[in-house]
């Protein structure tokens, strides 16, 4: 017993504050050149590197934009210029072997690289483009949907 | 007949609504090998089909609201380059491991160690990290106790290390596995170099 309380508190002691800051973030903005925008509930954010990203959040780029995505499973999405994606749903936990990742892109250029869940749990990614539904088996894409 | 003709109706208006309000603007999905060079596989499923796409720059496209998506064809190098050019550009570098070993029972590197370390230094400005993983392990040799109080002041030697060289602490997270998580796997009091180590993921 008294090992098991000395050993949390290294543990404790060992964690460092880096994501405690956000731990609910679901991924973080890795690059990003010229502009683009995170709408959260009804606020908008400017889009900076590292600024987390949250689970609900849509993403869009704006005609000279354009940003990857890296997600806490290692999935990254990269967007274009003029392009907005949804990031619908997401849980990674494997833990208790709970996955989700479900993605809406609305407009623009995208790549999309899969990560752990990809690896772990194939059947718990969807991405949805307005006129059809993707499903993938640990893989790389690259989407385009035309806008106006 | 009265009813066929009600659902004939509603199912006229709500095509035209569909064709009416749905986009119509053309979707193409295009499989490429992953960084790795492996090729996995996607389906594209529409209101009309479904599609396989499992070949490298295998691509389909939809044109319509409910068609069915195109038969596949292979993207060339042309029309990769032309459509994504910039969404490839902004692609995140793939996340980069490194394992720095210890002499025994010290956090000591050892001297092969010591010469590669520049190379973590150099992945992370390459890629501007900002997000740094830093944990620490012990081999299975002593008590428990002292295990994990080994494996974490080799983790928190090597964040001091790398915050010395310029490195945002806050990007960086620290955890320590004591003896746990070996990389050779062994039965206890077993020393091993290969276990005595430091792993730092850059992403």
């Amino acid at each position: 017993m008294k090992t098991m309380i000395f050993s949390l508190l290294i543990l404790l002691f060992c964690i460092s504050q880096a994501e405690a800051v956000h731990p609910d973030s679901i991924g973080h903005i890795q690059t990003l050149n010229g502009t683009a925008t995170i709408l959260r509930g009804d606020k908008s954010i400017p889009a900076v590197r590292a600024l987390p990203v949250f689970r609900g959040d849509t993403i869009r780029t704006s005609k000279t934009g354009s940003l990857g995505i890296v997600l806490t499973d290692d999935t990254t999405f990269s967007l274009g210029p003029n392009s907005e994606i949804v990031m619908a749903d997401y849980q990674f936990n494997p833990r208790d072997g709970k996955y989700s990742m479900i993605t809406k892109m609305v407009k623009g250029t995208f790549s999309y690289i899969s990560g752990l869940i990809g690896k772990l749990s194939p059947n718990s990614i969807k991405m949805d483009i307005p006129n059809a539904t993707i499903s993938v088996r640990g893989t790389k894409l690259l989407i385009n949907i035309e806008a106006d | 007949m009265k009813r066929l003709i009600a659902i004939l109706t509603g199912i006229t208006l709500l095509l035209g609504l569909c064709s009416g309000c749905a986009p119509k603007h053309t979707q193409t999905v295009l499989l490429t090998p992953d960084p790795d060079g492996h090729v996995g596989k996607a389906v594209v499923t529409t209101a009309g089909g479904i599609q396989l796409l499992d070949t490298a720059n295998a691509m389909t496209t939809i044109s319509e609201p409910n068609a069915e998506p195109s038969t596949v064809t292979t993207a060339s190098s042309e029309y990769l380059n032309k459509k994504f050019a910039q969404v490839l550009a902004v692609e995140p570098i793939p996340s980069e491991k490194f394992i720095i070993y210890f002499n025994n029972n010290t956090s000591e590197m050892t001297s092969e160690s010591q010469s590669s370390f520049h190379k973590i230094i150099e992945a992370i400005n390459k890629r501007k990290a900002i997000r740094i993983k830093i944990s620490g392990h012990a081999d299975s040799t002593g008590s428990d106790k002292l295990n994990i109080k080994l494996s974490c002041t080799r983790a928190r030697f090597i964040r001091d290390l790398l915050v010395r060289q310029g490195i945002t602490a806050e990007d960086i997270k620290v955890s320590s596995h004591g003896k746990g998580n070996q990389l050779i796997p062994t039965a206890d009091n077993v020393s091993e170099p290969r276990n005595r180590r430091v792993e730092i993921i850059v992403r």
